[in-house]
């Protein structure tokens, strides 16, 4: 369904990503784990166009996109939640998640029922429910975490790539990110997921990607890479 | 004391245009950080082709109020295509090439444009613009009030609230105040940010068009008229912050004021000087303006 291949992209003279290429199939939880620096979050952002790639491909159902403008990729059905949350901060809760459904209440995506996702948000995050005429800038971190992937399924994206969720959170907030997304999993949402608790991504996902300077070092059955001794060495902080 | 408020009355009318003007740089600077330094021309332009099409309702033998209203929404589409034409021929170049201030000598070269062109339409004599309102002021508790500065109050607060309601109730509005936010994420919503730059100058222009024939029909109207009033509104905007919605009204109605009583007061030769005074001091006490948040540039 998402297909990257041999994604090269980086920033300016700077280059990041040295040929990657990743396939993540319908309804999958693909996760893309590697140490800080590998080019998790690079890759994202070329696949979702906030960047421009020098080189290689990515397709969407078929359809090439290639360099296409982060507007345009959006309103093709790839929804990305970003590294940082990025909320809109002078905005109300109930408001970002209306942005989130921006192509589909202007007529470029299938409008479906609006009203119906905004409560199934409300339900999957019962905070942001609590907490919808609030300014989205007022939040606490694990709360912007939460309203920035329901921002992100607003759109009812064909593919979500959800860009460390658990980056600065509690422990007890990371679990409940990491409940949420299993149980998105097992509502079909298809997922592409950077993670740097490798562990736990891998635990939830069906398939792994592991980076290393740009490129990939190993890949396969997320229940194959966590038993992998090299992987488990490298990234998952223990080795035995 | 009943001079007193006289002046402070006659302050507010002028203080509310300053507001409005600034108003319209807050529009730009939210969503691009960039600002039209032509503004007062898009204002002249808008009260020049406001007096034509007025004149030429007039002529059609109607009266001068329904001249007025009905000259309104060519002005609005006039400056909405004037605002759009600055941003596409003067700041989205520069700002492609990522020029840091390209944008700046763009948009003073295409108001120097605007003005030559204004002169050679309408000849560099100042006109007479048809008061839609009786010229025979109200006596309000001892103070004398134009009907037309009570217009301009009204309407100045008016397309303010207006645009305020559309950035807040509309899906377009939020895409815009989304664009302000975050430009990047605002583009992972699916919002074209380049259109919506676009749309901001179009509603700029638009906004200090309407200031224009607001206050054309209290003043002389004339190539030249926008040029002292772009920028005292930048002033104002700068006092104001140019990221607060209401710090533009107090920051335009200080100005306004401050410049009445000076001139009866002091001096009219030194009508300027306090307002440039205010704008220095803010520069060097509180930079991001009486009411702007501080902005921290994150490198």
């Amino acid at each position: 369904m998402l297909e990257v291949t041999d994604l090269v992209a980086g920033y300016g003279k700077v280059k990041v990503l040295h040929g990657l290429s990743l396939t993540v199939q319908e309804g999958q939880l693909v996760t893309l784990i590697g140490s800080n620096g590998a080019g998790k979050t690079t890759t994202l952002r070329a696949v979702s166009g906030m960047i421009v790639p020098e080189s290689g491909s990515v397709r969407l159902d078929g359809e090439d996109l290639t360099g296409l403008a982060a507007f345009k990729i959006t309103k093709k059905g790839l929804a990305h939640s970003p590294e940082g949350r990025r909320v809109f901060p002078t905005q109300s809760v109930l408001d970002n998640l209306l942005l989130g459904a921006f192509p589909r209440l202007t007529g470029s995506r299938p409008r479906g029922d609006v009203e119906a996702d905004l409560d199934r948000m409300f339900a999957l995050f019962p905070r942001l429910a609590e907490r919808r005429n609030q300014l989205a800038g007022t939040l606490s971190g694990g709360e912007q975490q939460m309203l920035a992937m329901a921002r992100a399924l607003m759109l009812n994206p064909r593919v979500l790539l959800l860009d460390e969720p658990s980056m600065g959170l509690a422990p007890r907030l990371v679990a409940e990110v990491f409940a949420t997304i299993a149980r998105l999993k097992e509502q079909k949402t298809t997922m592409l997921l950077v993670e740097q608790f490798a562990a736990a991504a891998l635990e939830v996902a069906d398939f792994g990607y592991v980076m290393e300077n740009g490129r990939l070092a190993a890949h396969g059955p997320a229940a194959m890479l966590k038993n992998d001794p090299a992987v488990r060495a490298a990234y998952l902080g223990h080795a035995h | 004391m009943n001079i007193l408020s006289q002046l402070i009355v006659s302050g507010i009318a002028v203080g509310m245009i300053y507001g409005v003007i600034a108003f319209s740089y807050q529009l730009t600077f939210a969503t691009s950080k960039t600002l039209n330094f032509g503004q007062g021309e898009a204002l002249m332009l808008g009260a020049l082709v406001g007096l034509t099409t007025v004149n030429f309702l007039i002529g059609q033998a109607l009266g001068t109020p329904l001249a007025y209203l009905l000259m309104l929404p060519v002005v609005f589409a006039f400056g909405l295509a004037q605002g759009a034409l600055v941003e596409y021929l003067g700041v989205r170049p520069a700002v492609k090439a990522n020029s840091e201030a390209g944008w700046i000598m763009a948009t003073i070269a295409l108001g120097i444009i605007f003005r030559n062109l204004a002169e050679n339409i309408w000849g560099r004599d100042a006109l007479r613009f048809p008061s839609p309102l009786p010229e025979a002021s109200l006596n309000i508790l001892g103070v004398r009030i134009q009907p037309m500065e009570i217009a301009i109050v009204v309407g100045a607060l008016v397309i303010m609230l207006a645009v305020e309601v559309f950035n807040r109730r509309s899906i377009f509005g939020k895409a815009v105040v989304a664009t302000a936010n975050d430009r990047d994420a605002a583009g992972l919503m699916g919002i074209d940010t380049r259109r919506v730059i676009t749309f901001s100058y179009a509603l700029s222009s638009m906004t200090a068009a309407f200031a224009g024939v607001l206050i054309a029909p209290v003043t002389l109207t004339g190539a030249t008229m926008g040029a002292v009033l772009g920028l005292k509104a930048f002033a104002v905007a700068i006092i104001g912050g140019l990221s607060s919605g209401m710090g533009v009204i107090v920051g335009g109605l200080i100005l306004g004021i401050t410049e009445t009583l000076t001139g009866y007061y002091i001096s009219t030769g030194y009508k300027d000087v306090p307002g440039l005074v205010l704008l220095l001091l803010v520069l060097s006490l509180k930079p991001s303006g009486l009411f702007g948040r501080a902005t921290i540039k994150k490198v």
